[in-house]
């Protein structure tokens, strides 16, 4: 599965990080990080609460603003670039986010044309189109006129990445999209960010909690601790009993999947 | 399918509000201490020949009085249909903004300052009142800042500076007892009075404000989703924000510089206009005005009905009905 065969010889870079470092108030969070996102590839940020993930995302998305160092989107600096042109590059769906229960689904998807209307704001053909794609691929066109308040938590998540697929952006970040859901809801979602990835060569960058869903829908991990890189590489390379010890301070087996042979993490003590 | 229903679902519940808005005109030009039917209150307002009495108390005294309750019952209506967008908390009302005590505030500093003025609030007041509220509203943007806004912050720094405003206008009226008598209407909120004059200094700004209200709708739905979705949508936060902000204490100081601060009825009317249209802004303010217009209306009809020859202000009335029924309101959402 994580052996996603890249058309492109040369690697492009969609996002990069330089010398970022982040904090709120007094607290350094990112005290000098570094990293580039491979175009058209899934990247899965992994780490213990606490460790910078969502930082990281969120700076990557300009939605936090750097103490120092540059985030470039396509080359350029980010924060030099009007936030609406970004929006049409990028989308970011941060945790648990809310909005008003009696906005109907279809109501909160069609926000995600915003930075793509023009001067009335009102929707186009296209933009009808978008929404109506979005809602499909996120399988909630037929919830599309229930209110957010009738919507259980796995049509809820759908929901909202119906609202960063209607953005239409080739850059998708997502923060920890499968929390809240059952394990056949958690694939579901990850199943259908697979599928952007394949079909329409997006770039996603993923925090993910579970480290076996990372291996499995992944092909490349970022493990961060104390919001430092501590390994990036192939999923087979970065899940391992010394990476898990040193990382999530946890003894674990790794054995390989019985059906397809991915690598599959068994944690059996804490090393705390 | 659902879609066009829904399209026309509201289509029609604005032409019935409207129709509905059209009746509560009527019946609250009709009402006052001289009983005038419907049907010729119609016909005056059409110009058709009636009694000329009955044509002086509809065209100069009852009309603009009614005008002025249907603008800001509007304004009062988008403001806190604005507010509850912007600070994400559908109890926020336009008092938050800091405009209505502002304004309150500089009004009575006018009349306690200006001898000359208190005989007579004068056409000057509403602009002193006006100037106050922004003065009002500014404070709390600008003392709610801290790099970047957060909502819960404007929430608290409008009610802070709120009391604050309050209890300084409580202190200059205790200084300064004979004002009271020229400004308690006001300080409640009253329509008692309010001829063409009034009008005249009103409608400019109501046109204005509630326009401008009306055009930031789209970007207000963006804003509703949150900070961080909105800036991943591309919103300019901050400036939407202030914008909105901005808009929603425009709305409120005109409104109160005219009629006084009237209280709930920025918190009552978004609140059942919610329940009618959902939380879609493009939807939802345009019916927060209708509403907001129709309950002043009825209020202000109702109160004159049962109190004469004493007129109780609206305001008063409001205050006494509103709150009873949005603890209704709210009981009834518990399961």
């Amino acid at each position: 599965m994580n052996q996603h065969a890249n058309d492109q010889p040369a690697h492009k870079t969609a996002l990069a990080a330089q010398s970022l470092s982040v904090g709120y108030g007094e607290r350094l969070v990112i005290p000098a990080l570094s990293l580039e996102i491979t175009m058209g590839a899934i990247t899965a940020l992994v780490g213990p609460n606490g460790s910078g993930k969502s930082t990281v995302l969120k700076t990557l998305a300009r939605l936090i603003a750097p103490r120092a160092g540059v985030v470039y989107l396509d080359g350029k600096a980010i924060s030099s670039l009007p936030t609406r042109e970004v929006a049409r590059q990028l989308a970011i769906l941060p945790q648990g986010p809310t909005a008003p229960e009696e906005l109907t689904v279809g109501e909160l998807v069609e926000q995600g044309r915003y930075p793509h209307a023009g001067p009335l704001r009102m929707l186009r053909e296209q933009d009808q189109a978008a929404i109506r794609q979005a809602l499909a691929q996120a399988n909630m066109l037929e919830l599309r006129e229930r209110r957010l308040d009738s919507l259980s938590g796995g049509e809820r998540q759908r929901a909202w990445i119906a609202l960063a697929l209607a953005q239409s952006t080739p850059i998708l970040l997502l923060d920890e999209p499968t929390t809240f859901l059952d394990v056949g809801h958690q694939l579901e979602v990850l199943t259908l960010i697979q599928q952007l990835n394949r079909r329409q060569g997006k770039t996603i960058v993923l925090v993910l909690h579970d480290l076996n869903q990372a291996a499995r829908f992944a092909e490349r991990i970022i493990a961060l601790r104390d919001g430092r890189i501590v390994a990036d590489g192939a999923p087979r390379d970065v899940l391992t009993a010394d990476l898990l010890a040193e990382v999530f301070q946890v003894k674990a087996a790794i054995i390989n999947h019985p059906v397809d042979g991915l690598p599959v993490c068994l944690p059996y003590e804490s090393n705390a | 399918m659902i879609q066009r229903l829904t399209a026309r679902y509201y289509s029609l519940l604005i032409l019935l509000s409207l129709l509905v808005l059209f009746v509560l005109f009527v019946l609250h030009v009709a009402v006052g201490s001289v009983a005038i039917s419907p049907a010729t209150v119609i016909a005056a307002l059409f110009n058709q020949p009636v009694e000329p009495f009955q044509h002086i108390i509809i065209w100069d005294l009852r009309l603009p009085r009614a005008l002025i309750a249907l603008l800001v019952g509007a304004m009062f209506g988008l403001a806190g249909a604005i507010l509850q967008v912007i600070m994400r908390n559908p109890l926020a009302e336009p008092e938050m903004t800091g405009a209505t005590s502002g304004a309150v505030l500089f009004a009575v500093l006018w009349l306690a300052l200006a001898p000359a003025q208190t005989a007579q609030p004068g056409p000057v007041l509403p602009f002193v009142a006006l100037i106050g509220g922004l003065v009002g509203g500014a404070l709390v943007y600008l003392l709610s800042w801290q790099g970047q806004h957060d909502p819960v912050l404007l929430v608290l720094t409008g009610v802070l500076i709120s009391a604050v405003l309050r209890s300084a206008i409580s202190i200059i009226l205790l200084l300064r007892q004979e004002v009271i008598g020229t400004v308690l209407l006001w300080l409640i909120g009253s329509l008692n009075g309010l001829v063409w004059t009034q009008l005249d200094v009103l409608w400019p700004w109501a046109l204005i404000a509630l326009s401008l209200g009306l055009t930031c709708a789209s970007l207000a739905n963006v804003l509703q989703l949150g900070e961080e979705n909105a800036t991943s949508l591309g919103l300019n936060v901050p400036l939407t924000r202030l914008g909105l902000f901005f808009v929603a204490a425009l709305l409120t100081a005109s409104a109160v510089a005219i009629v006084g601060g009237i209280t709930f009825l920025g918190l009552l009317a978004p609140h059942l206009a919610r329940r009618a249209v959902g939380a879609d802004a493009r939807r939802l303010f345009p019916f927060s005005m209708l509403v907001g217009a129709g309950i002043l209306l009825a209020a202000d009809t109702l109160t004159q009905a049962i109190s004469q020859p004493v007129s109780i202000p609206v305001g008063a009335a409001l205050a006494l009905l509103g709150v009873p029924f949005f603890l209704y309101l709210v009981w009834r959402r518990k399961p």
